[in-house]
């Protein structure tokens, strides 16, 4: 099946946002949290401030026994030890909850509207860039920056601001220890500098690797009986076992990246701590400051390496989160399906009739495919189109129902010509494309009528003959279906997407089914539940097996995106035109086998008469 | 295998690297212990005194410990990762072997769930060895550590030592509820991850009916309670965080004011004083991972024991030595019960086109499922003939190799369309067109070197069913068994499929034989002869056009 369904080799993709693009929209999102994110940085810093009280404690401690003071000297000292450790921690706790709040905040509004803008994009971009990387962006990246905002982010925080006051603290001791522990913070940076370019591609080829193994191996045991039919198991092993040492080989090679890299971190750690104890003796010897003060600022600095080695070795799952929000504000940008600006409300349709009048449509830059199709529908009947692969039926189909929008000619319902969600809102298209939707299976259905009552359900089940199967599940209406749960045949999954058809209760249906998967038992039982849900609505239904033309009160046969025949079915076996040919090649009546089936018609004479409403 | 025995395994066989990387983690520790001692030495030692050439000489002697130090973890931690990613690519590389086996395997688990032994659970056993190591360095420097304080002072070596083991205990009561807030925060995660992939996924059915916004609303709830389950945690998490901080910061400042003591009392001098605070604080870590180590090694433990159950697995069919010496072989069914299929007799001469009516799908698919040779004996009553001989007893690469049984739920491999049509056999022009997959070739830009996504994904569903067809043809195989090969074609197409097959594989009477389990007339009428399956047995027997025209209920079944 050609159009909408089908996905194009070199895609576009969706846009990314800029560096500042994403900063601004971090910031109003902040802006709009500004309570929390004040209480966080207050608490926090109080936290960071306890932390480092113990250390100056330490240096007056240390100054004390060299003054040999008497042992009482040790009460105060000890009473600011034991009241900064509970306020500390307290603080700390507190301070990374309420940044863990504040993410959470912005991480959850952040995925709600990135999952409402994916689900109102205009088709036409979801045909363009493809599914694959809309999915992609509401689930890994989603997932990414979760994990990051929870886990990551609010310590981070924490001994990034500890690291701040530890060096103020330093300062504060003389500016010149401060300064000799800032020694240190160049080379950390020229570290990070160093690793960051190198281990980005790395990284992204271990993914890769990774992505890779993973596939081949679920490939192959997914496929396993295909494995086993054709004897591929030596070959599948030889992919699975080149790509398996691949991923040994890349991950071997990032960490020792890595292990280079942790030594550059000790080589800034080791000269910020040599600083800080020359700064030290040359203070001490000139007797700008005390041995304690300058013990209290080597401990200080020697606290720092664990906070700091969170900050510089959690950095690039920062910058990985980073990446992934600018993705994701990427699609929050994108602009809506929107309604045209247009003059004044059109008014409201005079009847359930649809017509549409000189329709041309062209998919992206490439050629037409309708040229100026005009098919009208009155209230209440009927209309199949019918036609060979790649005659634009399915694109009709959905212009019809508002799912894309022509490029020349008028839609108009009633004699009037809406908006597309005003026509949406009185048209329902049931595609080729079947979902389940993973959950309950009363939730599917509630899709289509949020609130819908059990009964509602069941009547709407009932309408398109699932009922009967729907209730022999292990937990009836509630059974799990779709993905990892109870899997539903194709012609069932059919029966639900009609059923939800029913529940939506549009004036107007188009119908634009796969039939021809479900076999021919199951493609009887779908055309049963297709005029059973359309029964009583102005319906377009594209015809993918030639008894639904022949059940409907007028056939439209396309053609390379042009009419080329209209009326009934009579009509048109009569003039022996193309359908006449499409008919014959459907009853399997080709010159060879023709012979052998005579019964067969009888049987369809009595369908058309039987099914109509 | 035992969970045990692939551990010690894995550790046996990675002896050399893991005691390399024991030592000089080992030594990383002990480096990592002697900083703040060497803090203590300088402040006493040089700052104090005002003595320059004390301060270069332990100036140098740090310089010395930090090169010690960064060399020890970088060698040693090489070598742990060398030993880590070998073991995983072994056990990956087992594991997929015993799971791809031609005899199969006997197991309940699903692919998914084998799929995660294959990858999460390989790796989570390798990790063992960064365990090991972990654990002597922990050990090491908390040894170091002590008897640095023992040395220093008996009484404050014996408080540091008995102090941090009980405060990181005392802490790790909290752990259960820890992991319990954060499994739960995690799996609400992912539920809203996996509802917005789903709803993306059915986007397109979700706008023909307009329920965009009711599917968004849904999201939003998910969305809403992940969020107050990640408040939850975090809560948690902060409570726990400021009982470990004030812990860790109580223990520290109580032996610095108890070190203070014997400082002001002079029984300790003040470079030690700074040694002992340093070694304080430095315990915690250590120590806290010892604690940590229990429920890591029991993961790894966990991993350990589903990848030997896997490795240990049965396989499903038995040994099969004999092997088939015709080209021309003969298949029959002997009273089979299988499935729904209730004492099927069936014989499909060698040269023969048979097709199989099932008015029950399920006996459809229990008779390719018997064919396809991978049905453990005990499992099915009766006789499967191939070539005259018990299937059970052939070689199943051989019995294959003979009778090829391509799965209706056709799996296409991520490749070009030739690499996954020639699975079978070398390029064939003939069997392209019999399959009418040269119409697929042509349809891509690449033509035969189009890359096929994973599992086929970007194919539709007919171009998917006439790639394994032409897969099939290619194959040339003696006997080919289908089910329902054109479901997914049109009518026009499955046309010339039938006759492309028919032309392809019995010309006239010749080498091949073909049984296809179809309803589709435009097959039926090409086949020698028809087979009807009801209620498991064979019901009904004839040429396509004889049963068109004698049995009402066949024709229920293969007319449209």
């Amino acid at each position: 099946m050609t159009g909408p369904d089908q996905p194009s080799a070199g895609q576009d993709r969706l846009p990314v946002a800029g560096g500042r693009r994403t900063w601004a929209w971090l910031r109003r999102r902040l802006g709009a949290q500004w309570t929390g994110v004040t209480w966080a940085a207050l608490v926090g810093v109080l936290g960071a401030a306890a932390s480092v009280v113990p250390a100056y404690a330490l240096g007056t401690l240390v100054d004390r026994v060299r003054e040999h003071a008497p042992a009482s000297a040790l009460v105060a000292i000890a009473a600011v030890i034991v009241v900064a450790a509970v306020a500390g921690g307290v603080a700390t706790g507190a301070g990374t909850y309420l940044i863990g709040r504040v993410c959470g905040h912005v991480l959850a509004d952040l995925r709600e509207r990135t999952v409402a803008r994916a689900l109102s994009l205009p088709v036409t971009t979801l045909e363009r860039v493809g599914k694959g990387d809309l999915l992609a962006r509401v689930s890994t990246d989603v997932a990414s920056i979760g994990k990051a905002a929870t886990s990551v982010v609010p310590s981070l925080i924490s001994a990034f601001l500890l690291v701040v006051l530890s060096l103020a603290a330093m300062a504060g001791l003389d500016w010149r220890l401060g300064l000799a522990g800032a020694v240190a913070i160049p080379l950390y940076v020229a570290a990070l500098r160093w690793y960051l370019p190198r281990s980005a591609p790395k990284y992204a080829g271990e993914r890769r690797a990774v992505g890779d193994n993973a596939r081949l191996l679920a490939e192959s045991m997914q496929g396993v009986r295909t494995v086993h039919a054709y004897r591929l198991e030596q070959r599948r092993l030889h992919d699975i076992h080149q790509a398996s040492h691949q991923v040994r080989d890349i991950a071997v090679s990032v960490f020792t990246l890595f292990t280079r890299f942790v030594g550059r971190v000790n080589r800034a750690e080791f000269f910020g701590l040599a600083a800080i104890l020359v700064a030290g003796f040359l203070l001490v010897r000139d007797g700008s400051v005390t041995v304690g003060q300058s013990a209290a600022a080597a401990v200080l600095f020697h606290r720092l390496f664990n906070p700091i080695g969170m900050l510089l070795f959690t950095f690039d799952e920062v910058q990985a989160a980073g990446a992934s929000l600018a993705r994701l504000v990427g699609v929050i940008d994108l602009a809506p399906a929107a309604a045209p600006a247009d003059g004044g409300d059109p008014g409201e349709p005079a009847d359930t009739s649809i017509r549409l009048s000189g329709v041309h449509f062209r998919y992206d830059g490439g050629p037409e495919v309708l040229h100026g199709v005009s098919i009208d529908v009155a209230a209440g009947a009927r209309v199949a189109l019918v036609g060979s692969t790649g005659a634009g039926k399915s694109t009709l189909a959905a212009i019809a129902a508002g799912i894309l929008r022509p490029g020349g000619g008028t839609v108009r319902v009633g004699g009037v010509a809406l908006p597309p969600d005003r026509l949406r809102a009185r048209v329902a298209i049931v595609t080729q494309e079947i979902h389940v939707f993973a959950g309950p299976l009363i939730e599917d259905l509630r899709l289509a009528r949020p609130g819908a009552s059990r009964e509602e359900v069941r009547s709407a089940l009932a309408v398109v003959g699932a009922l009967e199967w729907a209730k022999a599940l292990p937990d009836g209406l509630d059974t799990v279906v779709g993905e990892g749960g109870h899997e539903l045949t194709t012609v069932q999954a059919q029966q639900l997407a009609l059923a939800r058809l029913v529940l939506v209760n549009p004036p107007i249906a188009v119908l634009d089914e796969a039939t021809a998967e479900a076999g021919s038992l199951g493609a009887r039982t779908l055309e049963e539940a297709a005029a059973a849900a359309t029964r009583g609505r102005t319906t377009l239904i594209v015809a993918h097996r030639l008894t639904q033309a022949a059940t409907a009160d007028r056939v439209v046969v396309l053609e390379h995106g042009r009419i080329v025949e209209e009326g009934t079915h009579q009509d048109l076996l009569a003039a022996g035109g193309r359908y006449v040919e499409l008919w014959r090649a459907w009853e399997a009546h080709t010159p060879t086998s023709s012979s052998r089936q005579a019964p067969q018609r009888a049987n369809l004479v009595r369908t058309p008469e039987s099914s109509k409403s | 295998m035992t969970g045990r025995r692939i551990m010690t395994r894995a550790v046996a066989r990675n002896r050399r690297r893991l005691s390399a990387g024991i030592g000089l983690t080992s030594l990383h520790q002990v480096c990592e212990s002697l900083v703040p001692i060497l803090i203590g030495v300088i402040v006493d030692q040089a700052i104090g005194p005002g003595d320059a050439g004390a301060l270069v000489v332990w100036l140098a002697a740090l310089a010395a410990l930090f090169t010690a130090l960064t060399l020890a973890y970088r060698f040693g931690a090489r070598q742990l990762m060398l030993a880590i990613a070998d073991e995983a690519h072994l056990l990956r590389a087992e594991v997929a072997a015993k799971i791809m086996h031609p005899r199969g395997i006997r197991t309940d688990r699903r692919a998914g769930d084998l799929l995660t032994v294959a990858t999460t659970d390989t790796d989570n056993t390798s990790y063992l060895l960064d365990y090991v190591p972990r654990i002597a360095g922990a050990v090491t420097a908390t040894a170091v550590s002590a008897v640095a304080l023992l040395v220093i002072d008996v009484r404050l070596g014996l408080a540091v030592l008995a102090g941090t083991p009980l405060v990181l205990l005392a802490l790790q009561v909290a752990a259960p509820v820890i992991t319990r807030r954060v499994t739960e925060q995690q799996n609400l995660a992912g539920e809203a991850t996996s509802l917005a992939a789903d709803l993306v996924g059915g986007v397109r059915p979700l706008r023909g009916i307009g329920a965009e916004h009711a599917a968004a609303a849904r999201y939003d709830e998910v969305s809403r309670r992940s969020l107050r389950a990640a408040l939850r945690a975090a809560r948690t998490q902060g409570w726990y965080l400021s009982a470990s901080t004030a812990g860790g910061a109580l223990l520290a400042g109580g032996v610095a004011i108890l070190a203070g003591w014997f400082a002001l009392n002079g029984r300790i001098t003040v470079g030690e004083l700074i040694t002992v605070i340093g070694l304080a604080q430095f315990l915690m870590e250590p120590v806290g991972l010892l604690t940590l180590m229990p429920s890591r090694l029991a993961e790894a433990r966990a991993s350990a024991c589903r990848v030997g159950a896997v490795l240990d697995a049965p396989a499903l069919l038995p040994e099969g030595a004999e092997t088939l010496d015709g080209t021309r072989p003969e298949l029959e069914l002997r009273a089979l019960r299988y499935g729904t299929l209730d004492g099927v007799d069936l014989r499909v001469r060698p040269g023969e086109f048979v097709g199989v009516v099932a008015h029950r799908p399920a006996d459809g698919e229990a008779l390719v499922t018997i064919l396809s040779g991978r049905v453990a004996p005990e499992e099915y009553e009766g006789e499967v003939l191939l070539g005259g001989a018990l299937l059970p007893r052939l070689d199943p690469a051989d019995a294959r190799r003979t009778m090829l049984v391509e799965p209706h739920l056709t799996d296409l491999f991520t490749g070009t369309i030739e690499e996954n049509v020639t699975a079978g056999g070398p390029l064939d022009a003939q069997a392209l067109a019999a399959s009418a997959a040269d119409q697929v070739v042509r349809a891509h830009p690449g033509g035969l070197a189009h890359v096929v996504a994973e599992r086929g994904a970007g194919l539709s569903g007919g171009q998917r069913q006439r790639l394994a067809l032409a897969r099939a043809l290619t194959a040339r195989p003696p006997i080919l068994v289908m089910r329902d090969p054109t479901t997914a074609v049109d009518a026009m197409t499955e046309h010339e499929i039938a006759r492309g097959l028919r032309a392809l594989r019995h010309p006239g009477p010749g080498a091949f034989t073909t049984v296809i389990v179809t309803s589709s007339p435009s097959l039926l009428a090409l086949t020698d002869r028809v087979v009807v399956l009801d209620g498991g047995r064979v019901a009904a027997e004839g040429t396509h056009a004889e049963l068109a025209v004698t049995d009402d209920d066949y024709n229920r079944m293969v007319l449209r």
